[in-house]
């Protein structure tokens, strides 16, 4: 056994990260010796602790560093006279890792009764299953992804979400 | 990085066509350094009650740091009806 492995493994035998994230790891470290067998001995790939699973799956080059909201509604939609209503909202990343890990700190006992009150709003989402290694998945597909809503008939509304 | 400073600016247009325009700078370094006292008072208080929580203090501190210093470079900009709203944090 090597050294990465042996470290990976020790890793999730303290408790350190979950049978998942060991998974990743050592399929990313698979993956390395693959592409590099030669220097798959010199490397250090050792993991981090926490969220190393998910900067594993992650290519360091060409991370989005900015969510963008860009919502654009005419006079139709908004009642307000005056041209068309627009919204540019640039959020940091690193400002909705933060928001994942606040989220995580939420006592147990509180997700039902959260859970509930966004279902009652609509929004049916299970807050316990939003963890940072979740939002590192959806940040890869938003980095490709450009979401164009059109109202009906007279209501236009365009709403773009995207990475850059 | 904490955010140091927020750039706010208004533009509007009035019924005469005439174009009006406000910007303010926001020492919010000077907002840091006036609430530091009330953070230091806060501290214990907020880990009593993460305590009584059964919640990690430290942990919450970490995440409550990594938000405020994750602010830099947020930028919202609204346009409605003749008006341009800019906030921008540095």
């Amino acid at each position: 056994m090597n050294d990465d492995r042996k470290s990976i493994l020790e890793l999730l035998a303290a408790g350190k990260i979950t049978a998942e994230e060991a998974e990743r790891l050592l399929a990313a470290l698979e993956a390395r010796r693959d592409s590099s067998p030669a220097n798959s001995a010199v490397e250090d790939p050792t993991p981090a602790e926490g969220s190393a699973a998910g900067r594993a799956q992650v290519p360091a080059k060409g991370r989005a560093k900015y969510l963008r909201v860009l919502v654009e509604a005419d006079e139709h939609s908004t009642g307000l006279k005056g041209g068309p209503t627009t919204v540019n909202v640039r959020v940091p990343m690193q400002l909705l890792r933060a928001g994942v890990r606040l989220a995580g700190l939420i006592p147990a006992q509180a997700h039902e009764q959260l859970d509930q009150a966004f279902s009652k709003h609509g929004v049916p989402i299970t807050l316990s299953q939003i963890k940072p290694e979740n939002l590192e998945e959806l940040i890869d597909h938003l980095a490709d992804l450009t979401v164009d809503v059109d109202g009906k008939d007279e209501n236009k509304t365009r709403v773009r979400v995207f990475c850059e | 990085m904490i955010p140091w400073s927020a750039f706010v600016y208004v533009e509007w247009w009035t019924r005469a066509h005439r174009n009006h325009r406000f910007s303010l700078w926001i020492p919010l370094f000077l907002a840091w350094l006036l609430l530091l006292p009330l953070v230091l008072i806060l501290f214990p208080v907020v880990a009593l009650a993460c305590l009584f929580v059964r919640v990690n203090a430290l942990r919450l501190y970490a995440a409550a740091w990594s938000i405020l210093s994750s602010l830099p470079k947020t930028r919202v900009e609204v346009r409605a009806a003749g008006t341009r709203v800019l906030v921008d944090v540095a």
